[in-house]
């Protein structure tokens, strides 16, 4: 079922590769009918999934059946390595909470990516090779359990990335797709060492070898005890948890690593930056959750503080820039560092309240975004601009779109009744009971006044009033008599069509469904989240010493 | 083998050697290099005669001084203009190159007079050698002969190709 | 006087000349294929000659790893009064370079300007299998007398291969250059050479090690002698400081030769310098550290150091292609030194699974640039522009080809450089540093590999005419095949590394 879910767009890029790439239409429609039957699976998955079983670790005896479900485990590569003993990789997918929420997320976003990619005219057959291609890595890194496997899959990403960047983005893509390459490189080169050591410290309690399995590697009872990152070497368990959180934060992306993000969404077309946001920024908090709090339980209490802090500097710079974006896409970008600092807010809180936020804030933030980029899109497509002084007064004249995007722009700032507004309220009620977080929490708030701040002000600009005069549209009259706006080279609806719609209409409903009754998702995490807590706890690793 | 005179006369040949050489190198004329490489092959055949090396001196006499010097000779004589050509390289790092030179030798020289600890060799050689060298080659060193004649085969077939008169690819333009 | 040998003496000479000749078929056999093809070359006329010699070549050297095939089940040991040794480490090299010579002949058929360029072919594919005895012979050779005649044997066949192209002024540079430094630094190594004899009075290298082992020995000469060996090893690897000939020889020399160059030459050199560390320098109790310290991997720390960082960061600034992979092996060199670093079994088995993977990466890379060059006649970065959407095939496998130098997954390059840092952190907090630099490398290593992907599908051509470039069925077929190993290769290695483990036992190995 997992492996299905994972490589159903791989086989889909296939049968791409069969197509003569003149034959656009049939290209576009396999590779939405991979991401449907994608999203079918998802659902199928979701609703065979019991959400009483924890994750995160095995149960006692190290076996993960009973912990994780859908396990599939499959020797994959064993070498012999000598008096090192084997080297034993496995392919070993599962899912537990954490993942769940994410699978599902991700075959939303990536169906919803390829009606998004409709749009593309050029190299059409290449483009959704990538597409495909990248499709498979997301999905594989959210349920991959064997640490080598998880890597792979993190670094079968950054290349489709980049050429998506590169080939099918804005003018200055170049700069954009290269920086994003080397700054995620970067961190996950680290992630290898770390990788390496850990399995050199870490031994399967099941098979009495080393082994890159997460579960293995998420109970400390498995490590020896003076391997490099055994619990005697406490330096160089700092020193893994530091650099294995960089390697995660670039991707997240937090404060001081940061700055491709916003150059990546600006070059990147409108289905890419749905993906980058709604999917991609997830693994990092993912990866922090799955691999870099657990398997370094100590280190993340000593440092629990200063991930609220960067939370912290995450929501309100972020918010800060994007208020003084000209550029709406900018805007948005900006506001996804802001938002992702809430989720580092969330974990830093270490309760259960704060982690089912963060959790929560993640799926919400990936179909929030995916919303906001969309319509930024839909704009663009028409206007060939995202300059925000160059709109004004669209809402009589576009009112469906006027009426998402106000949906969308409410949601993003956290207004009661939406999903934005339950997970960031968790978030912050996590934050204030745990001690460590409640003065950090205070001054996070301020980030939702300047999120309203720039939110609102931009769909004042944009939406109300009158037609500027260097706008980038004319006011003509239409043939009944009615007055209207016009854009330079647009020839289909002026307002939304029925393909945008058809991507829109399903996020609207989600975000709203889910911001009255959070349980299909939240329920789905709970037992896992307080797992997680409990792992993450003191009193748990006393327990283990 | 303390004996002064001994050691003058290899500090002689030594110092003919060194020099000629250095001379083959610095010369601007290839004429001059080439009568003074003359020099620098019998300094290292003297050198032989005081290993007690005396078949491999004659050897290198005849071999080097007789067939290669001369031919290389020949080859410089019937070469055009060959008094006019400027040998000298518009690259010349004298500076690092100087310094490399220094330190070289200074580490060589540092490192033979502060240490001993050599092996001296247990035979003494007496008389002739030629036959003692014609078995070993044959019995002990036939591998590294048997290759010493696939590397002169490959050096021969790339000094034909090299030397042979090309004017062209198959496809003539 | 010398008194000639009594006959029962002379008797055991004979047989064991005689027991030695049969583990000794495949170089008998190579060098009968060089000879052959002087023959044939004299023998054949007419206008498909430097085909059929080709092929020939291709033939022949394939049916060597039938011989060599038959040596795995031959006892390991010295033969030829120590000169020589057959085990298992040695058959791997044999295969390693019968294999790249074929590549390198695969490459040259492959290659158009050859036709252009060059009158005869027939001294070139002799040529080609001398440099594949000569490497050989380096990976086995256990005397000082054979290593130097063996190493010298593949540097006279590679000057005058890398200055093929008589008419093109840069090809002859290259070999100059080639050769003005060859004969420098193997200069440089016997001099070394003659420090170790002068020590020991042996030139096996194992005799070496117990007399250094019984009589101890100054580190002040030792580390002399290293110093000046490491000047003629470091030259074949190609690592800093010894790496000045490498990019004007690797853009100079004819495209295969370069391939040839940049694989099996420095494969040849690794051979030898990890028989040559391993086994003539006697190591003590604990295995990194010989009885006296541990000097000569300090110069190769330094060494494999300096090289990563001198040819990545270098390496940004090119503007030729294959100056650009000029550059790169040096790198290479240097993440290939951190495996000998490591000194025990993994390391070995790292450094043999790394040559496998650079061996198929770089040649890959090298084919390509050779089947593009055809059709576009030039390797600068350039003119790759817009080559994407021309050659999508040549481009989609050169990108797969270089994102396994960087070493991303799931390429098998990844999988090498996986093995080198396992290695280097099976030892503990010990190697941390040098994995840490050697990463840090790789992600300079991407922004300039990234160049040529770049300009292939990132950037329009100069000139937009759309034709598309096809290389040929053949070609196609090779690069598809190239790709799929690559990949292939990085998710199932297992049966490479179990080669590369099988294979790291050397005779009279005390190491590990």
């Amino acid at each position: 079922m997992l492996s299905l879910i994972v490589f159903l767009p791989v086989i889909a890029g296939l049968i791409i590769l069969a197509v003569p790439s003149s034959q656009k239409q049939i290209i576009r429609i396999v590779s939405l009918l991979a991401a449907v039957v994608q999203m079918v699976l998802a659902v199928m998955i979701w609703r065979g999934y019991d959400p009483s079983l924890a994750g995160i670790t095995a149960m006692a005896g190290g076996m993960p059946e009973g912990s994780f479900q859908f396990i599939e485990r499959l020797p994959w590569i064993s070498l012999d390595l000598g008096n090192m003993g084997s080297m034993n990789i496995e392919y070993f997918l599962g899912v537990d909470g954490l993942s769940i929420t994410m699978v599902i997320l991700t075959a939303l976003v990536s169906t919803i990516g390829v009606l998004s990619s409709w749009t593309i005219k050029k190299q059409v057959k290449g483009y959704f090779l990538l597409y495909n291609l990248l499709a498979t890595a997301m999905m594989g890194c959210f349920v991959a359990l064997d640490f080598f496997l998880f890597y792979v899959f993190w670094e079968l990403m950054l290349l489709p990335m980049y050429f998506l960047i590169g080939i099918w983005g804005g003018p200055n893509r170049e700069y954009a797709a290269i920086k994003f390459f080397l700054y995620t490189l970067f961190g996950s080169v680290f992630m290898l060492l770390v990788m390496i050591g850990l399995y050199f410290s870490v031994i399967d309690p099941l098979t009495g070898n080393h082994t890159f399995s997460l579960v293995a590697m998420a109970s400390q009872e498995n490590y020896i005890k003076d391997a490099i990152l055994g619990p005697d070497n406490a330096m160089w368990r700092y020193v893994a948890f530091i650099v294995l959180f960089i390697g995660f934060a670039i991707k997240v992306p937090m404060f001081p690593f940061h700055t491709w993000l916003p150059d990546a969404h600006v070059e990147a077309p409108t289905p890419i930056s749905v993906i980058l946001a709604g999917v991609l920024l997830k693994l990092g908090t993912y990866g922090m959750m799955r691999i870099n709090f657990p398997l370094f339980p100590e280190v993340f209490q000593a440092s629990m503080y200063v991930i609220g802090v960067f939370g912290a500097i995450n929501i309100i710079y972020g918010a800060f820039c994007a208020l003084a974006q000209q550029d709406l896409k900018k805007m948005v970008a900006y506001s996804s560092i802001s938002h992702m600092g809430y989720v580092l807010l969330g974990l830093a809180a270490a309760n259960s309240e704060g982690m089912t936020g963060a959790l929560y804030q993640m799926f919400n933030h990936g179909t929030i975004t995916a919303m906001l980029f969309l319509l930024v899109g839909v704009i663009y497509d028409r206007a060939h601009t995202r300059q925000i002084d160059k709109f004004g007064g669209l809402a009589s004249y576009m009112p469906v779109y006027a009426g998402i995007v106000t949906v969308a722009w409410f949601a993003s700032l956290g207004l009661p009744g939406l999903s934005g507004f339950i997970s960031e309220a968790f978030v912050f009620v996590g934050a204030f009971s745990s001690e460590t977080t409640r003065y950090i929490a205070m001054v996070s708030v301020l980030g939702i006044v300047f999120g309203a701040a720039y939110l609102l002000w931009s769909l004042q600009r944009m939406f109300l009033g009158k037609r500027k005069d260097d706008a980038a549209y004319d006011l003509v009259t239409g043939p009944d008599g009615q007055e209207q706006i016009h854009f330079h080279d647009w020839n289909g609806k002026l307002d939304l069509d029925g393909r945008e719609l058809a991507m829109l209409i399903p996020l609207v409903v989600i975000t709203i469904f889910l911001g009255i009754y959070p349980m299909p998702i939240m329920g789905l995490m709970t037992t896992t989240v307080n797992h997680l807590v409990e792992v993450l706890s003191p009193v748990m690793m006393a327990v283990v010493n | 083998m303390s004996n002064p005179t001994y050691t003058a006369i290899f500090y002689l040949f030594a110092a003919i050697t060194v020099f000629s050489a250095a001379f083959v190198v610095f010369s601007r004329n290839v004429i001059y290099s080439a009568f003074s490489l003359l020099f620098t092959f019998f300094g290292i055949a003297a050198l032989y005669v005081f290993l007690s090396a005396d078949f491999i001196a004659v050897t290198q006499v005849v071999v080097y001084v007789g067939g290669i010097l001369v031919l290389l000779l020949f080859g410089v004589m019937f070469t055009n203009n060959i008094m006019d050509t400027d040998l000298k390289t518009d690259v010349l790092h004298a500076i690092p190159g100087t310094f490399l030179f220094l330190g070289i030798l200074a580490a060589l020289l540092f490192t033979f007079y502060t240490t001993n600890g050599w092996m001296p060799s247990d035979t003494q050689l007496q008389g002739s050698v030629v036959e003692r060298i014609g078995f070993e080659t044959m019995s002990r060193y036939v591998l590294p002969f048997e290759m010493a004649s696939i590397l002169l085969l490959a050096a021969l077939i790339g000094a034909a190709f090299l030397a042979r008169y090309d004017n062209g690819g198959t496809n003539e333009h | 006087m010398f008194e000639l040998p009594s006959g029962a003496e002379i008797q055991s000479i004979i047989s064991i000349l005689k027991s030695g000749l049969g583990f000794f078929i495949p170089e008998i056999y190579l060098s009968i294929l060089f000879m052959g093809l002087i023959i044939l070359d004299l023998a054949l006329k007419g206008r498909n000659k430097s085909g059929i010699l080709g092929w020939a070549t291709l033939i022949g050297l394939g049916g060597s790893f039938y011989f060599i095939a038959q040596q795995h089940a031959m006892q390991a040991g010295e033969h030829f009064f120590g000169m020589y040794v057959l085990d298992e480490y040695a058959i791997f090299f044999k295969y390693f370079f019968v294999a790249s010579g074929m590549f390198a002949v695969v490459a040259t058929l492959a290659d158009r300007k050859f036709d252009a360029e060059v009158k005869s072919i027939g001294e070139y594919y002799a040529l080609v299998v001398a440099m594949v005895i000569g490497m050989v012979m380096m990976a086995a050779a256990s005397d000082l007398l054979m290593i130097f005649l063996a190493m010298e044997l593949v540097s006279l066949s590679a000057y005058i291969l890398s200055g093929y192209f008589k008419r093109d002024a840069r090809s002859s540079e290259a070999a100059l250059k080639y050769l003005v430094y060859g004969a420098v630094s193997s200069g440089l190594m016997l001099y070394g050479f003659s420090l170790i004899y002068g020590m020991t009075a042996e030139t096996n290298i194992l005799k070496i090690s117990m007399e250094l082992a019984d009589h101890g020995y100054d580190p002040l000469v030792m580390i002399l002698a290293t110093l000046l060996i490491m000047a003629g090893f470091g030259y074949k690897i190609g690592a800093f400081p010894f790496h000045f000939w490498s990019p004007d020889v690797y853009e100079g020399a004819p495209t295969p030769i370069t391939a040839y160059l940049s694989v099996a030459s420095k494969a040849a050199g690794f051979a030898l310098l990890l028989r040559f560390f391993y086994i003539a320098v006697p190591h003590g109790v604990s295995p990194y550290e010989d009885i006296l310290g541990i000097d000569w991997l300090t110069l190769l720390v330094i060494m494999s150091v300096a090289s990563m960082i001198y040819g990545n960061v270098v390496a940004i600034w090119q503007k030729n292609v294959k100056r650009l992979l000029a550059y790169s092996s040096i790198a290479h060199a240097g993440y290939l030194l951190l495996g000998v670093i490591v000194m025990d079994e993994i390391g070995t088995q790292a450094v043999l699974f790394y040559l496998l993977s650079y061996f198929l990466m770089n040649y890959a890379a090298f084919y390509v640039v050779v089947l593009i060059s055809n059709r576009t006649g030039s390797e600068t970065l350039d003119d790759y522009r817009g080559l994407g959407s021309k050659m999508p095939l040549a481009g989609a496998a050169l990108t797969v080809f270089l994102i396994s130098l960087v070493g991303l997954p799931p390429t098998v390059g990844f999988i090498g450089k996986l093995m080198i840092f396992s290695a280097l952190l099976s030892k503990g907090a010990l190697y941390i540093w040098l994995a840490l630099i050697g990463v840090l490398t790789s992600v300079i290593s991407l922004y300039y590999y990234m160049l040529i992907p770049l300009n292939m599908f990132l950037r329009e051509s100069l000139e937009p005419n759309e034709k598309s470039l096809n290389p040929g069925f053949l070609a196609q077929l090779m690069m598809a095949v190239l790709m799929i190993l690559t990949i292939w290769f990085g998710l199932f290695f297992e049966p490479l590394s179990e080669f590369a483990r099988y294979s790291s036992a050397m005779f009279g190995l005390s190491l590990y």
